[in-house]
This record gives C-alpha cells, sequence and structure tokens, in this order.
C-alpha cells in the first residue's frame, strides 16, 4: 500500500513538473509567433526616429536576432538552473518585479477566496432552507453573478464606496478597505460556481436516507445542515476551489487594473502587451507552479473529507 | 488593440465618468473657477500626479521621450537650452552659445555651479560625455543613440575648459542646437551614463540636475521626487530659477481613465494626466483646468506610399486629400481644443505655414479628379475601373489610441466619394510589420524641434527615411530636401521649409489631419503654475498650490 502511494505521489508530482515545463515551452513559442519583440517594439515608435539597423544592434544585444529554437534552449537552460534573467520592457530583474507583485496578489487571492467561500455557503444555505420564494431568487444570483463582468462590479464598488462613501481612497489600493473592496469585486464571479455546486450538492445529499434518518431523529434543519450535510458536500466544493484558484489569478488582472493594485496579474497584462518574454516566463512557470500544487492539495485533502475517496484512490493508483 | 471587450469597457470607464462629473455637480461640488485670482505664488505643498504606466522604465535612452516616463524625466533633469511651446530657443544649463564656420561648429558656455543631485559638477567634461551618447549611444551595452540628434555629420565634441565645451560637424548643422531642447537630450551623470543596462533600470542610479531627484519608488507602483533645496539653475524663461515651489510631486500609477479622471475630480489628487477629450468640457465646466499642448514636428496624419496602388496615382492623392472632412474628425472625435492643421507640420513650429487651401474638404472636386481619373461608380457605390475597385487598407497608429476613431470615420468619409477603405486595427506589434509592408497610408507621429529634421524623412537621399517611397525619384524633392538640409542661414531655409510643404500637399504626398495633442493634463484648480514647453510636457517646477 505504501510503496503504491509513493508510485503515486511520484507519478503525480511528475506529471506536475511535465506541466510547468510544457506551460513553459508553449508560452515561449506562443509569444514567438507573434511579430516583433518586446525592443523593437518600442524602439520602433516613430517618435524615436531610429533607423532599422540602429534598432536592429540593440536588438541583437538582447539576443533577440538569434533563432527562436536557440532562445528557447537559452531560457530554458537559465529557467532550470533558477535564474530568471531581466525584463526586456523595464531592464530590471524579474525576480524583483514579481517578488514585488507577489504578497498583494496572494493577499488579495487569499481574502478573494475566504469572501467566495462564505458568500457562496451563505447562498446555498439560503436556497436550501428559506422559503419557495426567496430560495428562488437566491438560486438564480449564481448566474447574475457570473453575467456581471468583473471590472463593471469593481467601477461601481469605487464610484460607490471611494467617491461617495468615502469608505477607501483610490490613491492607495493596497490599504485594508481598498483590499477588502478589491477582494469583493474578485470574489462575486467566483463565489457564482461554488454556490451552484454547493446547492446542487445540499440538494442531493438531503434526500439521502441518512438525512432521513437523521430528520425522524427529531434534528432541526440547521444541525442537519452543519452535522451531516456539510461534510459530504464539500467534496465537490473542494476540487471546485481548487479550479477556482486559476480563476482567481486570471481575475487579479482586471481587478488590480480596476483598482489600480500593482500585482502579479498587472506584471503578467504588462508583460503580454509588451512582449516581455522573461517575466512572462517566470510568470507563467509561477502560475502553473501554484495551479498544479493546489490541485494536488486539493486531490489529498478529498480522502480526509470524504472517506470514499481514498478507497477509490488505493484501488486505482 | 481595441477588442470589443476593451471598447465596451472604455465606454463604460466613460458612462461611470460622466455620471459621476453629473452627481459632482448636482451634489454642488466644491470646484471653483481656476482662472479666478491666481494669486502670487507660495512655497510649499505637495501634488500627487496620476498616470496609467510606467511600463518601460529607467534606461533614459529608450524612455525619455516616452510620453509616460518622460513626465518624470523632466522633474529630475535638465537641458542645456529651453525650448518653448512657440518653439523658441532660450538658455538653460548652456547660458550661451556660438554658432560658428556656416554652422558646422558651436561653442556652448556652461552656468557655472551646476551639480547633479550627488553633489557632483554639471561640466563641460559631463556635457561632452552626454553628447557623445546622444550621438552614438552603444549598441554593445544595449544603449541606442537619441534618434534625432544630428548623428551622421557629428565629428565630435570637447571640453576646451571646465565650463566650455566646442562641438564639430562634417557639414552645416542648423539643427544642432534647437535638438539641446529635445526631450531625448536629457542631462545625466556620467556615472550614470555608464552603467550597464540593467543598473540603469534602477531609478534610484538616475543621477540628474533637476529640480527635483528621487525620494523613493516601488516599481509600477508609485514615485516620490523631492525638491532641490540648492537648485538655483532654471530656464529663466520661465520666469523663475531657484528651487521648485512644490516641496514633492508622487507619481502614482492608476491605469483606468476613468478612475484617473474620478480621483482627480472628487479631490483625491491633483493632476491626471491623459483624460478622454469627450469629458474635457464638463470638467472645465467644474474649474478644472485640462492642459492640451501640442508639440512641436509632425500633425497627425499620413505619409503616403507612392509606389502602391491606389496612391502610385496623383488624382487618387489629390481626391483623398479633398475628400478627408478635418473639421468633422475634430468635432466628433476631437474639441475644440484640438488646432486645425494648415500644413503637415505642427502650427506651432515657427517654418509652419499656411497652406490649408492645398487639403481643404472638396468633395466635389475630389470626386471630379476621380472621374477624370476613369474611375467610375460601380454598384456598390464604390468606384472601380477596368474591373478593379478603389480601395485600400487603413491601420489606426496605435501609438496615438485616438487615432482608431479617426480613421472609422476616414473610411465613411471616403465611401461618399466612392473610395472604399478596409480597416485594420493592429497593435503596437502588428504596427511595425504594418509599417515594413509599406501600405498605400501610413498614419504617423513624430516630434522634433528644428524643421531640419523634415530634410531627412521625405527622401532616400542620404539615408533618409523614404517615407513617401519615391526614393530619389523626385528632383524637385530632393533639392528641396538638398536646400533644407545643407542651408546656413534660417532665412533662407524657412523660405525653402514654406516650398516644400506646397509641394508636398499639393502632390498629396503626406495627407495631414489635425494637429497632434499626445498629452492631456487634467489639473486641480488648487494647483497653479503650471506651464508646458515645445514638447508638450508640463513643467512642474512653477508649479504651486494656491491657499
Amino acid at each position: 500500500m505504501t510503496s503504491q502511494y509513493k508510485r503515486y505521489a511520484l507519478t503525480r508530482a511528475a506529471q506536475a513538473i511535465a506541466v510547468v515545463l510544457l506551460a513553459y515551452v508553449l508560452t515561449f513559442l506562443v509569444i514567438s509567433v507573434l511579430p516583433g519583440d518586446s525592443i523593437t517594439n518600442s524602439l520602433r515608435d516613430p517618435q524615436h526616429g531610429l533607423s532599422e539597423e540602429e534598432i536592429q544592434r540593440i536588438v541583437a544585444f538582447y539576443g533577440l536576432d538569434k533563432p527562436v529554437l536557440v532562445q528557447l534552449a537559452l531560457s530554458l537552460g537559465r529557467f532550470l538552473t533558477g535564474e530568471l534573467g531581466f525584463s526586456l520592457q523595464s531592464n530590471l530583474p524579474v525576480a524583483q518585479l514579481i517578488g514585488d507583485a507577489l504578497p498583494s496578489t496572494l493577499g488579495l487571492a487569499a481574502s478573494a477566496l475566504v469572501i467566495a467561500v462564505v458568500l457562496a455557503v451563505a447562498i446555498a444555505y439560503g436556497a436550501h432552507y428559506l422559503p419557495g420564494k426567496w430560495a428562488a431568487v437566491l438560486r438564480s444570483i449564481p448566474a447574475l453573478f457570473l453575467s456581471v463582468p468583473n471590472f463593471v462590479i469593481g467601477l461601481v464598488l469605487i464610484e460607490l464606496f471611494a467617491f461617495r462613501l468615502h469608505s477607501f481612497t483610490t490613491t492607495d489600493p493596497n490599504s485594508a478597505a481598498a483590499t477588502l473592496f478589491a477582494a469583493i469585486t474578485l470574489a462575486i464571479p467566483v463565489s457564482a460556481p461554488l454556490a451552484e455546486v454547493l446547492i446542487a450538492s445540499l440538494d442531493h445529499e438531503s434526500r439521502q436516507d441518512y438525512a432521513l434518518v437523521a430528520r425522524s431523529r427529531g434534528l432541526n434543519e440547521a444541525s442537519l445542515f452543519v452535522r451531516h450535510l456539510v461534510k459530504p458536500s464539500a467534496l465537490p466544493t473542494v476540487t471546485m476551489v481548487a479550479l477556482i484558484v486559476g480563476e482567481l489569478l486570471g481575475g487579479a488582472v482586471i481587478t488590480e487594473t480596476t483598482f489600480g493594485r500593482d500585482g502579479l496579474g498587472t506584471v503578467v497584462q504588462k508583460a503580454v502587451t509588451g512582449e516581455d518574454q522573461p517575466v512572462l516566463q517566470a510568470a507563467v512557470a509561477l502560475s502553473a507552479i501554484v495551479f498544479v500544487a493546489v490541485n494536488l492539495i486539493a486531490d489529498l485533502v478529498s480522502p480526509l473529507v470524504d472517506p470514499r475517496v481514498k478507497v477509490r484512490t488505493e484501488v486505482h493508483a | 488593440m481595441h477588442s470589443p471587450e476593451i471598447r465596451r469597457r472604455a465606454f463604460l470607464a466613460g458612462v461611470s465618468a460622466i455620471t459621476l462629473t453629473g452627481l459632482l455637480t448636482a451634489c454642488g461640488g466644491t470646484a471653483t473657477s481656476s482662472t479666478a485670482n491666481p494669486g502670487t505664488p507660495v512655497d510649499g505643498g505637495n501634488i500627487t500626479f496620476l498616470i496609467q504606466g510606467y511600463d518601460t522604465g529607467w534606461v533614459s535612452s529608450k524612455t525619455s521621450i516616452s510620453s509616460y516616463e518622460g513626465n518624470l524625466w523632466g522633474q529630475i533633469t535638465d537641458k542645456l537650452v529651453y525650448v518653448d511651446e512657440k518653439g523658441a530657443l532660450s538658455p538653460w544649463i548652456a547660458e550661451s552659445w556660438e554658432e560658428l564656420n556656416g554652422a558646422r561648429e558651436f561653442v556652448l558656455h556652461l552656468k557655472k555651479g551646476v551639480t547633479f543631485s550627488d553633489g557632483t559638477p554639471l561640466d563641460a567634461a559631463a556635457v561632452v560625455a552626454n553628447l557623445n551618447a546622444w550621438a552614438k549611444g552603444d549598441p554593445a551595452r544595449g544603449v541606442s543613440k537619441v534618434g534625432l540628434f544630428p548623428s551622421s555629420n557629428f565629428a565630435g565634441a570637447e571640453a576646451t575648459d571646465a565650463s566650455t565645451v566646442k562641438v564639430s560637424f562634417s557639414s552645416p548643422a542648423l539643427g544642432f542646437i534647437a535638438t539641446l531642447g529635445y526631450h531625448g537630450c536629457i542631462l545625466l551623470s556620467p556615472k550614470t551614463l555608464a552603467l550597464p543596462v540593467e543598473a540603469q533600470a534602477d531609478l534610484s542610479q538616475e543621477i540628474g540636475s533637476g529640480p527635483f531627484k528621487v525620494k523613493s519608488w516601488k516599481q509600477g507602483d508609485s514615485y516620490v521626487l523631492e525638491k532641490r533645496a540648492d537648485y538655483n539653475w532654471g530656464p529663466a524663461a520661465l520666469g523663475h530659477t531657484g528651487p521648485a515651489r512644490l516641496d514633492t510631486i508622487t507619481y502614482k500609477v492608476i491605469k483606468d481613465t476613468s478612475v484617473r479622471t474620478s480621483t482627480v475630480a472628487s479631490g483625491q489628487a491633483e493632476v491626471a494626466f491623459n483624460v478622454e477629450p469627450q469629458e474635457i468640457e464638463s470638467l472645465k465646466e467644474q474649474g478644472f483646468t485640462v492642459g492640451t499642448p501640442r508639440y512641436l514636428g509632425f500633425v497627425d496624419g499620413f505619409q503616403v506610399n507612392t509606389q502602391a496602388f491606389p496612391t502610385n496615382e496623383l488624382p487618387v492623392r489629390q481626391a483623398i486629400q479633398h475628400g478627408i472632412d478635418r473639421e468633422e474628425i475634430r468635432k466628433t472625435v476631437y474639441t475644440d481644443d484640438w488646432d486645425a492643421a494648415t500644413t503637415f507640420i505642427q502650427g506651432n513650429v515657427p517654418e509652419a505655414g499656411d497652406y490649408s487651401s492645398s487639403f481643404a474638404y472638396e468633395p466635389d472636386r475630389a470626386k471630379k479628379l476621380l472621374d477624370d481619373a476613369g474611375w467610375k461608380e460601380g454598384s456598390e457605390g464604390y468606384r472601380t475601373r477596368d474591373g478593379k475597385t478603389l480601395e485600400f487598407t487603413l491601420s489606426p497608429n496605435p501609438y496615438v489610441p485616438s487615432t482608431a476613431a479617426e480613421d472609422e470615420l476616414i473610411a465613411q468619409q471616403l465611401k461618399r466619394i466612392g473610395v472604399k477603405v478596409n480597416l485594420k486595427v493592429v497593435d503596437v506589434a502588428g504596427y511595425a510589420a504594418i509599417q515594413a509592408s509599406r501600405p498605400p497610408l501610413f498614419q504617423t507621429s513624430r516630434s522634433f524641434v528644428d524643421v531640419g529634421t523634415v530634410a531627412g524623412v521625405l527622401t532616400s537621399q542620404n539615408n533618409g527615411e523614404n517615407w513617401f517611397n519615391l526614393g530619389t525619384g523626385d528632383q524637385k524633392l530632393n533639392d528641396l530636401s538638398t536646400a533644407i538640409a545643407s542651408a546656413s542661414d534660417r532665412e533662407s531655409r524657412a523660405k525653402i521649409a514654406g516650398e516644400l510643404q506646397q509641394y508636398v500637399l499639393e502632390q498629396g504626398y503626406f495627407i495631414p489631419l489635425n494637429q497632434l495633442v499626445q498629452r492631456l493634463y487634467l489639473i486641480s484648480p488648487k494647483v497653479q503654475g503650471v506651464s508646458y514647453n515645445g514638447l508638450a510636457y508640463a513643467n512642474f517646477y512653477t508649479a504651486w498650490i494656491s491657499g
């Protein structure tokens, strides 16, 4: 059993490394397909008035005139030895750019995740236990949350709470209050699929025999929810949370831009528009690592939440 | 570049800002007129300047001319010469200069006692190091030259004593002194210039001699400048040479245009860079100042490829020239703060003349030109000849975002005279590829401080940029360009520049639209004394906060 688990863990780790490397190579190739490069694009601004020959000499300094595969091999070699290089746009060390941006994004994503989970549980609970009309309204909320674009929520919150109620200032987007509103912006669309999955699980579990037995023992609905339904309903939600981490990282781009926060999302957005390959490579690799790690953790947590998973895992591993 | 998502976003952002503006007005906002009793300047105070990004960093050779980074560079560095909004040159760090040997030699006499913010002297040796960097760059270190510097005939610079620099050229360089006022030619400490580019990217290593110095910064977030108490060498043309009035300027990155505008409108910051043109009027009504400075250079318009279909025909070029209603563009896309073009160079360039009749909106004349050339109206309203439709593809200039709306309107206007315009919107990277493919019309934006620059771009003579793809095929254009480049006195050069403008416009080589405003400044009513230089940057050196 232990060797089986070890093999399983090793396979998963190898898969994780393969995913990260593939993401790295794919990003490199996609950026290489785009016309131009970071240096040429900025120096070709007609305002510079530089000749093509002058531009090419600077391009050569950055090694961007080499064949794509050679550039890829060099880049991959540097990445594997832990060297992230320098941004082509700002010439600053990539490690510094990402290191500066990461805490802000992690704070935002973690707060958003907590808010999203609380929001989803509240919606699911209400949808399940409130009287018919209210339950119907709550059941339609996830669809509404999903259909309102992230930036609209952000702009409305800024308009209302920053400019009219003065709860926070847009010039200090890293303050606790501003972070809270940014997190709410990010959490709202993310909470929608969570709530939907939770509602469906609750519906399913509450129809099971054990729930019927619990009710017949005289347990009220609140106790039934807390003591019996939450745990089995949480399993698909845990899987969903792991997938949502990707959405949080993606949504952070827009939320950070709207609130003027500097973070990983902003770094990625700038790197994409500026074709800043070293920065983008590092950011994609980091995101892939986070995403793979979170999903791995979710796989490990699932058996703890629901013993049935453990049995299946062991059989198939 | 302008996906439906971004457009929708811009629209919603606009709606949000307009709503806010309305709310503020309804609430009886505290804004007062900025023109009322400006009072006497006072020292002290801080301003926050909101800007959409400082993405390209602090390697001066790459970003000193940037619309964004250029704002900060202008506060921490000085130039040898000051160029005002009308293109007039006046002394700055060079307190006087001599032009010798038919503009082949120049002697610069420097102000004494000027220091960089690290205390080292800004002397003749430092100026020589800067001149060499502007003229040649250092490609082996990834440092480019300054594009507009007259490098091809630059022979060298030497310090003859601690405050005198002699600069030599192999042929007349009438534009040299003007170039010293260009935003690419900022004076930095020789120590900074010698650093590898990665080290230059660190803003705290950028040592200038300007009225402000860097106090602290966090890349992509905020940049705090503080005044230098010992600064005493400002340009006399600004009427003030001592230390800056403001204590600090904080540049704060806020990407979203509507958030920037609303933050200033609600009094949480003093200046916002680049607001939506459509919001200017209501902001002004609330007492805000909106600076729309014009830079010296070419107007917003198109270089025409004379070898590509269909602009290889003179009647087609002229028909496009007369088929565009520039006034409608100005009224629809912009506001009255934008000036109509009178030629293909901006109105504040001293040599700019009024040749607007060469490109007046005359749709009937345009139609007749096309009729006479055999282009007959076909079934869908577009003209054809020998089975070929009169059409071309146009790409808006991504370096000036408002050009997308402009070009949409142009497509509609040219449809009225039977010319089909296909729009292809691309981003910055795609635009370089478009330029390389030499489309019939290529939209450009280019500043310069001396009209001599024009001579270097029109033909392929002397490694020129060959804007119209004529090579050296148009003798009259060759002669006019050569005459401008080799002129050794300004009066005769101005006369030739006039002839050149008339000829280029009549031939439909350049199709001007309107005068270009690339930088807009939304300024709180309490900020006074902001002035603008000839490169359309705001000077906050002279700014102060009114009680």
